[in-house]
């Protein structure tokens, strides 16, 4: 990066934690909490940071002025010591839902990559070896784009739901917020939490997302009834009860011939599920679908149920919630890749969020800046590029997303 | 949901407190009463069918651990052998602290909460209920067959997750508004683990002093303990085994299992298939299996078996790699034979090569 844009950006957030300080609430227990510095110039993580107040921290963030801002999901006696002297007394659950975890249609429209060795790019995911030198180490781009965005927030729709039906979490101990860049945090605060282990929050993790779930424990089995075989979960069921029996409706009433052949049942199974659809949707009134065609052996049910997991699957970061000395970034600070910063949203407020307006920092100026490359991108209400090689204003929002995603240098 | 709360046992029975010595209404009642050790010490007339009945429980649980949770104590029982039960279990507690041996607090503790676990499978609703309030589970009745009652989601990791099976991942369960659901089973189990909890830890501390009578008894305790170790690596262990030369990580399992500590499913496979490719038969590893836990007999034969190739695929499984064992925890310590190794065989190897010509295994 040109010393010009980086030491735009270091102005420009110098500013944001200057012009918004009171913005900047430090997290509960904050004495108890490690925080880290991302440095803008050296890309170097300051650890071991922590604050007796709020002023204390709102003016370190000022002096420094890191391109992001960390604090422990755990809380210790001596926060500011190395790892092995903190003396870990609990921490927080947290979950981060992130579109670079699953899969979402639009990566090859604005996700490239740049080959460090050569500079040659491409678009997509980026291959293992570079065509032009044979490097095998890659810088990625991701933009946070419309779609990405959307399905980030159906799963934290669907995480939500989790945590207030089956885990009982109510709305007071639940924080939500927008990350700045690609996807949301939850971040669970109750003593009821504090003292689990690693092993206690993967099973957390693997019961939000589904993993090694088997739908005999979910009540599909051989039936007591008289008039079928078979016995299984209701739509009307809570927990993962339900999920199943929804999950499982979702995917029988969109499937293709297609999609069930690749579910790997032979088409002597799916015959009977085609021709019998009317009255296998129909059958979800009463007792379910399970053993509601003959020659469905319980077998299939079963693989078939496994497809409804997936559905209801909530795809989360796997390894943020089982690590007990997470770092998290802090609400209303900047986003070190977009210069958008992370924000709250209430938990009603889910549907109608808008990430790409509700986070903008920098809502005044214009920059004059050369674009390398970028993908089309809406910032507020309006929308930019996509820009190859030019030279273009853009309000100071708009231009510091390219910016800091490295695309984009500031001409004078 | 249709709650409906049942009157709760407030005050143990003589017979409950007989079955169930661990709880602290018992632990009240005996302080209550009170025991003189002025005559302990002097194992009088009065206090030694008490102190009979504690060594014997010990003894038991050396012995024999499905066995000693297999006695029921009846409830025709007079109340001096109700009270006897009841006293007798902190008089254990006594010498097996004394004797200082990890062994024995292991056995003794497993024992312990095998036969509560036993117990309570036999038992109303409203005892369960009580035992588990008695561990702050603060649980309620709910009129929900199957379910006895609904444990917050953490008390029910903090004891499942050492489970290692997919009948006890937290997703298999029945959750509601943050409680899982528990039969009569489940819950049986998840107590046994916290009596066994309870139990090591009245054990992990020291006495400075107990008088000659009573250390008489802790020794006969430690002799016990020291011929059945023996015994097991005796019986259960052929003798070209040899257990010095066993790696650390091996070590590690093997031991856990020996005190009848569950261990992971990739840990009871290593251990298994280690001492399979060791030169141990099917048989001597079942029944080193048999002889230190308790354990499900078909289950354990059945992964014998399997991990040995006579069943399933055939194939006989040597153990995972060192890679994989550090990936699962299970390797720890590596020691210099360790070095370039890429499975534990190879370090057990090294280790018998180093071993003293005279090592008594090797002769043979």
């Amino acid at each position: 990066m040109s010393s010009l844009s980086q030491s735009f950006i270091q102005e420009r957030f110098a500013d944001y934690y200057k012009e918004n300080s009171l913005s900047i609430m430090p997290p509960s227990s904050l004495k108890r909490r490690e925080f880290g510095f991302l440095l803008l110039e050296k890309k170097v993580m300051l650890r071991h940071q922590s604050f007796l107040d709020a002023e204390r921290l709102r003016a370190a963030l000022f002096n420094v002025v890191p391109s992001d801002v960390y604090y422990s999901s755990a809380y210790y006696e001596r926060p500011e010591e190395d790892m092995r002297n903190k003396g870990w007394l609990g921490a927080d659950l947290v979950f981060d839902i992130d579109a670079d975890h699953f899969p979402t249609p639009c990566p090859t429209v604005h996700d490239f990559w740049v080959c460090t060795g050569c500079g040659a790019s491409g678009k997509g995911q980026h291959p293992q070896k570079c065509s032009s030198c044979g490097g095998t180490k890659f810088k990625e781009k991701s933009w946070p784009c419309e779609t990405c965005l959307a399905a980030a927030k159906a799963e934290l729709i669907k995480l939500v739901d989790v945590l207030m039906e089956d885990f009982g979490f109510s709305s007071k101990v639940l924080t939500v917020a927008f990350s700045g860049h690609r996807g949301y945090h939850v971040h669970v605060e109750s003593e009821l939490v504090w003292e689990l282990d690693s092993l206690a929050r993967k099973e957390i993790v693997d019961y939000v997302m589904g993993i090694g779930l088997e739908a005999e424990f979910h009540g599909l089995g051989r039936s007591l009834s008289l008039d079928r075989m078979l016995a299984g979960p209701d739509l009307n069921d809570r927990g993962w009860r339900g999920r199943v029996a929804k999950g499982t409706y979702d995917f029988l009433s969109a499937a293709s011939e297609e999609d069930l052949m690749k579910t790997g049942l032979k088409p002597q199974q799916i015959k009977p599920l085609l021709a019998y659809s009317d009255e296998i949707m129909e059958s979800w009134d009463t007792k379910g679908p399970w053993g509601v065609v003959k020659g469905i052996s319980p077998e299939t049910w079963k693989t078939i149920a496994q497809y409804g997991v997936e559905k209801q699957s909530v795809k989360i970061d796997t390894v943020v919630t089982p690590d007990i000395n997470r770092l998290i970034r802090l609400s209303n600070s900047l986003h070190g890749k977009t210069g958008l910063k992370k924000v709250e949203l209430p938990i009603t407020g889910i549907e109608d969020f808008d990430p790409l307006k509700t986070a903008v920092a920098f809502k005044s100026g214009e920059v004059n800046v050369h674009v390398s490359e970028a993908p089309q991108f809406r910032m507020e209400d309006e929308t930019f590029g996509p820009f190859k090689r030019q030279k273009i204003e853009l309000p100071t929002a708009a231009a510091m997303m390219l910016l800091c995603k490295g695309v984009a240098k500031v001409v004078q | 949901m249709n709650k409906s709360i049942v009157e709760v046992k407030q005050v143990l029975t003589a017979y409950d407190r007989a079955k169930y010595p661990f709880m602290k209404e018992a632990a009240e009642h005996v302080r209550g009463i009170g025991i003189e050790f002025n005559e302990l010490e002097q194992d009088s007339e009065f206090y030694r069918p008490f102190l009979d009945r504690a060594e014997k429980r010990v003894e038991n649980a050396l012995r024999d651990v499905s066995s000693y949770a297999k006695i029921k104590p009846a409830n025709e029982m007079s109340d001096g052998e109700k009270e006897i039960e009841t006293f007798s279990f902190p008089l254990a507690v006594m010498l097996t602290v004394g004797t200082e041996d990890s062994f024995i607090k292991s056995r003794f503790a497993l024992a312990e909460a095998k036969r509560a676990s036993a117990l309570l499978k036999g038992e109303e609703k409203e005892t369960l209920l009580h035992v588990a309030n008695n561990f702050d589970w603060n649980v309620e009745d709910f009129g929900l067959e199957p379910y006895v009652f609904a444990v917050s989601f953490p008390v029910f990791l903090k004891t499942a997750t050492g489970f290692h099976d997919k009948r006890w991942k937290l997703v298999n369960q029945k959750m509601v508004d943050g409680k899982v659901y528990l039969t009569k089973q489940k819950a049986s189990r998840l107590l046994e683990e916290e009596v066994r909890k309870y139990v090591e830890s009245r054990l992990d501390t020291k006495i400075k002093y107990l008088p000659p009578s009573i250390m008489a008894r802790v020794m006969r305790l430690r002799q016990l303990a020291a011929e059945k170790q023996e015994q097991i690596k005796r019986e259960e262990m052929p003798d070209r085994v040899v257990m010095e030369a066993f790696p650390t990580c091996i070590k590690g399992v093997y031991e856990r299992v020996s005190a009848g500590r569950p261990a992971s499913h990739i840990g009871r496979f290593a251990l298994t298939s280690f001492m399979l490719n060791i030169g141990m038969s099917e048989e001597d590893v079942f029944k080193f299996f048999r002889s230190v836990s308790d354990f499900n007999e078909r289950m354990t034969r059945y992964q014998v078996e399997h991990i040995g190739g006579t069943r399933g695929s055939g194939t006989k499984y040597t153990p995972p790699n060192c890679s994989t064992l550090r990936t699962h925890g299970i390797c720890i310590s590596p020691e210099p034979e360790c070095n370039g190794a890429v499975n534990p065989l190879v370090c057990y190897k090294r280790k018998l090569e180093k071993l003293p010509e005279e090592s008594p295994n090797e002769e043979k």
